[in-house]
């Protein structure tokens, strides 16, 4: 019977949180926000790196947080779903967007998408239908057929070319 | 899903990451782990030590030189790749390989030497590797050690890489006006390949060489050699490429799995060649290239 | 029972109601969506409770073998394992699961575990209680488990001959349901048509739509009280209940189901009741709560797939004009290795006898077999898929074959507009419908005739252009009492569903309901039907998230399947509203000193129409109610408890076994959708250029949740179409039990889907509604029926739901071949 091994102390900064934890070393960083941190928007819907269900923001990227080790995250920057719109009810532009345009249906895959969008308009304020779809093609939906979120992510565009930066 | 136990060490140079794969007989490199993660979450291979070099300067790097050719450290990562407006310059392929590969989430982790390393037969690089002739430069116990693409890739999942070493870095040869193809026939877009073919061809009324490989059919990627043989010397036609491109699969014996049965393999396998020339001829005098999901 | 007019009524007139307006078809934004939004759902891996273990499946690696022995020791040795359970003590801790099917089938043992065989890859054989996920499963693989392999059967027609190996040795051989279903007199039409265009084969493929989120479950088994509680993901937690129950010994009443948020269900979260089972055993045998997560290759291999259906020797009997009689078929569905809810799918099918059109004379030879292969559920569309699918087929093949144009010939034997309600062979009662205006309107959305240009200046350009046209139904709200044409014996008929609606002790209304969504937004739309009722807004009504067997209320068929919703749960709760309004009224009447006929409920008050400023809250009423009773008159406050409870029943009979006839399902939504493909003629490969689904459902309550029910249905019918697949190797062994390996459509798989509607209300449902969530996977049709059209001439027909490039591949090099092209006209 395999031991648990040692542990290791990472230092990682999750929704603006800095948190010094032991994790072992198999441990994924999935299963860190979700089990050790509680954060439960983070969800695990394949076993092989294909739904995107699990994507977090790491360090600016967007990556799927079951294909990384917890320990790979020592000294980055995470953010879940749970770091948009303002306290427990507040939902951003994003979200917002989504919303109105009935961009999610059961929400499992739901914050995995959002956050790709977030990440996407971030260094591509417009994109085109193509552009949208290629971005979303590591983030399985099996309930909207993708039309809604593509709807959804081009009203948060439009919705942030108002915004003065 | 859930990992077996393992230990995990991150060095803090390339000598420490050697230091460590030396010392302990089940390490292995780990660089983005978009493809080890998964071998670990099925218990597929018993690793006593990651030893994570994904954070390594001296491992990810683009240096692009005034001739064009160019040498990518082996933990640079699709997304890097991709952004390379001098890589792109220089090595346009190499980048649009990288830009197609899977999605977003993994580019922003997966390794050109990873994937290398990896060395399935569908993997998007070691055929593009071995028809732009790339040097793979391993790092080892005694130092660097070159090893051209062409013998770098020794069978499945196996490559010249030994126990106590790791890929250090692939250096691409200046392209000089060559124009490259790379096409592949995919399950689905930007996923698993059927058929992939790289076409690297110099001249541009007559060809003066070619290298035609091929991925998908084999453990490791295949030359074309009655293909390029029928090419080299004669015109930069569609006829003479189709009537080339036709032999492409003769003698190969591809595997046979729930995405394609190997009969049509080798049949795609002779349709991506001839893609990929004529793609490699359109762009001999400009050094254009495309790198086509659908083919 | 005929109306002076001398026409047949189907169904007791059903009173419409005529509140609906203010907030019923309108595109209300979703109360779901905040905490969805934000990852403040509840799904079952969420939840956690004091003292869990956690649950790992061990599971047989072999699609077909004895259980020699299993051996435990080692895992339960190791420290923080808290306890095993192996199939030997589930055979004699549980009765074997009820058998739906009759005998010898119904013979059948069905355990939560194999006992004493395996029958498919990936069936459970033991269970690993530990203090960790990680502990579960490491000490999983120390459980030895010694087989010895068996032969194996894959094919599902094979599978009957005497030769192959039988699964269940009670039933004696591997037929789960043989029946004749036989409607008109298609001899008769055989002989006088004039043209018996003949299909050697047609097959429809094993898929699943693969919720996102897998199956799970938090299970407790809590000694003090004797209450399991099943905190799951189970999309029919009455009908788990009603298996779960007899198996262990424990009453429906000891057993608490409960769920909030669901990741998708799409029928394949509903035979999870044995592995819901497995977690209750081991909970009392381990005094603790039990969670379990399903993995993903769990999920592909050992939950549900969606039934598999091949259809031989089919014979469709034409007119020369164009008109199709009808056909025949021997169809058989291969249900894997345990029935669960089959063979249920046996007669579902016969919801849509003839499909969108008026053939009069259909015989289907049904047999459901068993094989070596994961069982199945059912999937979305649930056995009217396959049959409809088949219907396509047949009308493109013959319009092929006998040069008649794909519309004309569809537009000449659909039901037509004035027919409905449309008696079908069989006695359904097709409520409404246009599907000739549907069709065109598919065509007009995707520009049908500039495609065929594009079609025609495509020709040699190595790229052929495609055009196809797939019709289909979603039929409704079921009357289970077609299971007895299935098995007579079997106690069950009608449908139903609860809805208890209320004000609260401030006078908040509230809303529980016996169904458990996964997406489909019944909290917003049952606030819409409650608002519109209490004349309140969507905002003030509070629709209880998910289901709750304590908490909410619930009837024998309560879950969320088989495209009822919009009939049966919003049915349920506008009766509830309707009876609040009712005491609202009453109440309020009394305390305005007024007559009930002046009372209105509007802006959330109860008012004097004639007066508005004479108003009282909703909290008026209840603090009446609750806290100052003395003051209400002792009739009055004798009859009203603001606590409103309604059980919406279609008007169902009992289906005639013998004839197999009947009126199975209430309502019958249909869509039709067009598409255009480029399939590469030296790959085969197949892109989807332009998509177009009409959709008609009755009254839509809430259109944008409808059409993002159709974009769903589409993507997955693409996704099966061109890129899911199960496939088995001759050992049983799924080859792609991933999805790296199954590949669920992504975002660039699934194009744009235009979506255009027409609207003809239901004449049988409260509402005007009628269900539709499923879809009736038009997509299938569509995509073969464009890939038939860009086809050379000469070219095998397309034969199979599922055709990824080698395949297409096969059918584009099948015209320069000298071979069968999988039909014959015979001509008179």
């Amino acid at each position: 019977m395999a031991t648990e091994g040692a542990v290791h102390a990472i230092d990682v900064t999750v929704n603006g949180t800095s948190h010094t934890l032991a994790v072992p070393a198999r441990r994924l960083l999935v299963h860190f926000i979700r089990e050790t941190l509680g954060l439960r928007g983070t969800h695990i819907g394949c076993d092989t790196g294909n739904c995107g269900a699990c994507s977090v923001i790491c360090d600016g990227q967007l990556i799927k947080s079951c294909m990384m080790l917890a320990v790979q995250a020592d000294g980055c920057e995470i953010e879940t779903i749970e770091s948009l719109g303002e306290g427990m009810d507040g939902l951003d532009p994003i979200q917002e967007a989504f919303k109105e345009h009935h961009g999610l249906q059961c929400g499992y895959c739901t914050p995995g998408i959002v956050l790709n969008a977030k990440t996407l308009l971030a260094e591509n304020p417009h994109p085109t239908e193509a552009e949208i779809r290629r971005a979303l093609k590591g983030n399985i939906c099996r309930c909207t057929g993708y039309v809604n979120i593509i709807r959804s992510i081009e009203a948060a565009a439009g919705a942030q070319g108002e915004v003065t930066r | 899903m859930l990992l077996a136990a393992t230990e995990y060490v991150r060095p803090a140079s390339v000598e420490e990451a050697l230091d460590a794969l030396r010392a302990n007989a089940g390490a292995r490199v780990l660089a983005g782990g978009q493809t080890l993660i998964n071998v670990l979450k099925h218990r597929a291979a018993s690793v006593a030590l990651l030893v994570d070099v994904s954070r390594l300067a001296e491992l990810r790097f683009i240096d692009v030189r005034g001739d064009g050719s160019a040498t990518i450290g082996a933990a640079t990562t699709y997304a890097e790749l991709e952004r390379s407006a001098e890589l792109r310059a220089a090595q346009p392929v190499i980048g649009e390989v990288a830009a197609g590969t899977v999605d977003r989430q993994v580019r922003a982790r997966g390794t050109i030497g990873g994937n290398a390393c990896f060395a399935d037969a569908a993997s998007n690089y070691p055929p593009l590797l071995v028809a732009l002739d790339a040097s793979m430069e391993i790092a080892g116990p005694g130092g660097r050690r070159s090893v051209p693409a062409a013998e770098f890739f020794l069978g499945l999942y196996r490559t010249a890489v030994e126990p106590g070493e790791l890929l250090a870095a692939i250096t691409l040869p200046p392209l000089s006006g060559a124009g490259v193809g790379y096409r592949s026939l995919q399950i689905a877009a930007d996923s698993w390949a059927l058929a992939r073919a790289v076409a690297w061809v110099r001249g541009s009324a007559t060809i003066e060489a070619a290298r035609v490989v091929l991925g998908c059919v084999a453990g490791t990627p295949v030359r074309a050699a009655a293909t390029e043989a029928l090419l080299v010397g004669g015109p930069a036609s569609a006829e003479a490429v189709s009537a080339a491109a036709a032999v492409a699969g003769e003698g190969l014996e591809p595997p046979s799995d729930v995405h394609a049965s190997a009969g049509y393999r080798r049949e795609m396998a002779a349709v991506m060649a001839k893609r990929a020339l004529l793609d490699a001829i359109g762009g001999a005098t400009h050094s254009q290239t495309t790198t086509r999901g659908g083919g | 029972m005929s109306t002076p007019t001398g026409e047949t009524t189907y169904y007791p007139e059903v009173e419409q109601s005529e509140r609906l307006g203010a907030w019923s078809g309108k595109s209300v934004p979703r109360k779901e969506d905040k905490r969805l939004l934000k990852g403040q759902g509840a799904f079952v891996d969420d939840l956690w409770m004091h003292r869990q273990g956690h649950v790992h499946f061990v599971r047989s690696p072999y699609a077909h073998a004895r259980i020699v022995s299993i051996d435990v020791s080692r895992a339960e040795a190791v420290p923080g394992v808290y306890a095993t359970l192996t199939g030997e003590e589930v055979g004699v801790l549980q009765q074997p699961f009820f058998q739906m099917a009759p005998e010898p089938a119904g013979l059948m043992k069905d355990y939560c575990m194999a006992v004493g065989k395996a029958r498919y890859m990936g069936e459970p054989v033991a269970c690993v209680l530990a203090e960790s996920a990680e502990l579960a499963r490491d000490a999983g693989a120390l459980v030895e488990v010694v087989y010895e392999p068996l032969e194996v059967v894959v094919d599902g027609i094979a599978t009957i001959e005497a030769q192959a190996p039988v699964l269940h040795e009670e039933i004696g051989s591997n037929v789960a349901w043989h029946g004749l279903y036989d409607f008109g007199d298609v001899d008769w039409a055989l002989e006088h048509a004039d043209h018996v265009v003949r299909i050697d084969r047609l097959h429809f493929h094993r898929f699943s739509s693969t919720p996102l989120e897998t199956t799970g479950a938090l299970v407790n088994w809590d000694p003090g009280t004797g209450v399991v509680e099943f905190r799951s993901n189970n999309q029919m937690p009455m009908f788990a209940a009603m298996f779960i129950g007899p198996a262990i010994g424990l009453g429906i009443d000891h057993m608490q189901f409960s769920s909030q948020d669901i990741g998708g269900g799409f029928g394949i979260k509903i035979t999870s009741y044995t592995y819901l089972t497995a977690l209750a055993l081991l909970s009392r045998k381990a005094g603790r709560p039990v969670k379990w997560s399903e993995s993903r290759w769990e999920h592909l291999a050992a939950s549900a797939h969606g039934n598999e259906r091949t259809f031989l020797d089919i014979e469709v009997p034409v007119m020369s004009d164009g008109t199709i009689l009808g056909f025949k078929v021997r169809a058989f569905d291969d249900a894997g290795a345990y029935l669960r809810y089959e063979p249920l799918g046996a007669v579902i099918w016969s919801q849509v006898v003839p499909g969108n059109y008026r053939f009069k004379h259909v015989r289907v030879d049904y047999t459901e077999t068993l094989t070596n292969k994961c069982p199945v559920g059912p999937n979305r569309g649930y056995s009217r898929l396959q049959h409809l699918w088949l219907i396509e087929r047949i009308v493109d093949i013959v319009a092929k074959e006998l040069n008649f144009d794909r519309v004309a010939l569809r537009k000449l034997n659909y039901v037509q507009p004035e027919e409905f309600p449309y008696e079908t062979p069989n006695g359904c009662v097709y409520d409404s419908g246009d599907y000739p205006a549907m069709l065109d309107l598919a065509l007009e959305l995707i520009d049908h005739d500039a495609w065929r240009e594009r079609q025609l200046a495509s020709a040699g350009s190595g790229k052929r252009i495609g055009i196809g046209i797939g019709s289909t139904l979603d039929s409704g709200t079921n009357n289970f009492g077609q299971s007895r044409i299935i098995n007579s014996a079997l106690p069950f008929s009608g449908n139903g569903e609860a809805a208890v609606v209320r004000l609260d002790l401030y006078g908040e209304v509230t809303v529980t309901i016996g169904t458990s969504p996964q997406g489909q937004g019944h909290e917003t739309t049952a606030a819409q039907v409650t608002a519109d009722i209490l004349g309140c807004s969507p905002d003030q009504v509070h629709v209880v998230a998910g289901y709750n067997k304590a908490a909410n209320t619930y009837v024998g068929f309560s879950g969320t399947y088989a495209s009822q919703f919009a009939v049966t749960g919003l049915g349920a709760v506008m009766g509830a509203a309707e009876r609040l309004r009712g005491e609202i009224v009453k109440v309020g009447a009394c305390m305005l000193g007024a007559e009930e006929s002046d009372i209105e409920l509007a802006d959330g008050f109860v008012r004097l129409a004639a007066n508005p400023e004479a108003a009282i809250p909703f909290i008026g009423i209840a603090a009446t109610v609750f806290a100052n009773v003395a003051e209400l008159p002792g009739e009055l406050a004798d009859s009203v408890t603001l606590n409103c409870r309604y059980v919406y029943r279609p008007p169902f009979t009992v289906p005639d076994h013998e004839t197999k006839r009947g009126k199975l399902t209430l309502t019958y939504a249909s869509q039709v959708h067009a598409a255009v493909v480029e399939v590469d003629d030296e790959t085969g490969q197949v892109t989807i250029l332009d998509y177009a689904a009409v959709d008609e459902c009755g009254r839509k309550v809430n259109p944008k949740i409808v059409e993002g029910q159709v974009h769903g249905a589409t993507g997955h019918g693409i996704g099966a179409a061109l890129y899911e697949t199960f496939e088995y190797d001759g050992d049983g062994q799924l080859l792609n039990a991933t999805f790296g390996d199954y590949h669920a459509a992504t975002s660039l798989d699934v194009p744009h889907i235009r979506t255009g509607e027409i609207e003809c209300p239901s004449p049988f449902t409260p509402n005007g509604a009628k269900g539709m969530g499923e879809g009736g996977g038009a997509p299938l049709s569509t995509i073969a029926s464009a890939i038939e059209d860009a086809l050379p001439v000469g070219a095998h027909i397309v034969y199979d739901t599922h055709n990824n490039s080698e395949r297409v591949h096969e059918l584009l090099r099948s015209a320069a071949q000298a071979g069968p092209r999988g039909v014959e006209v015979i001509s008179r």
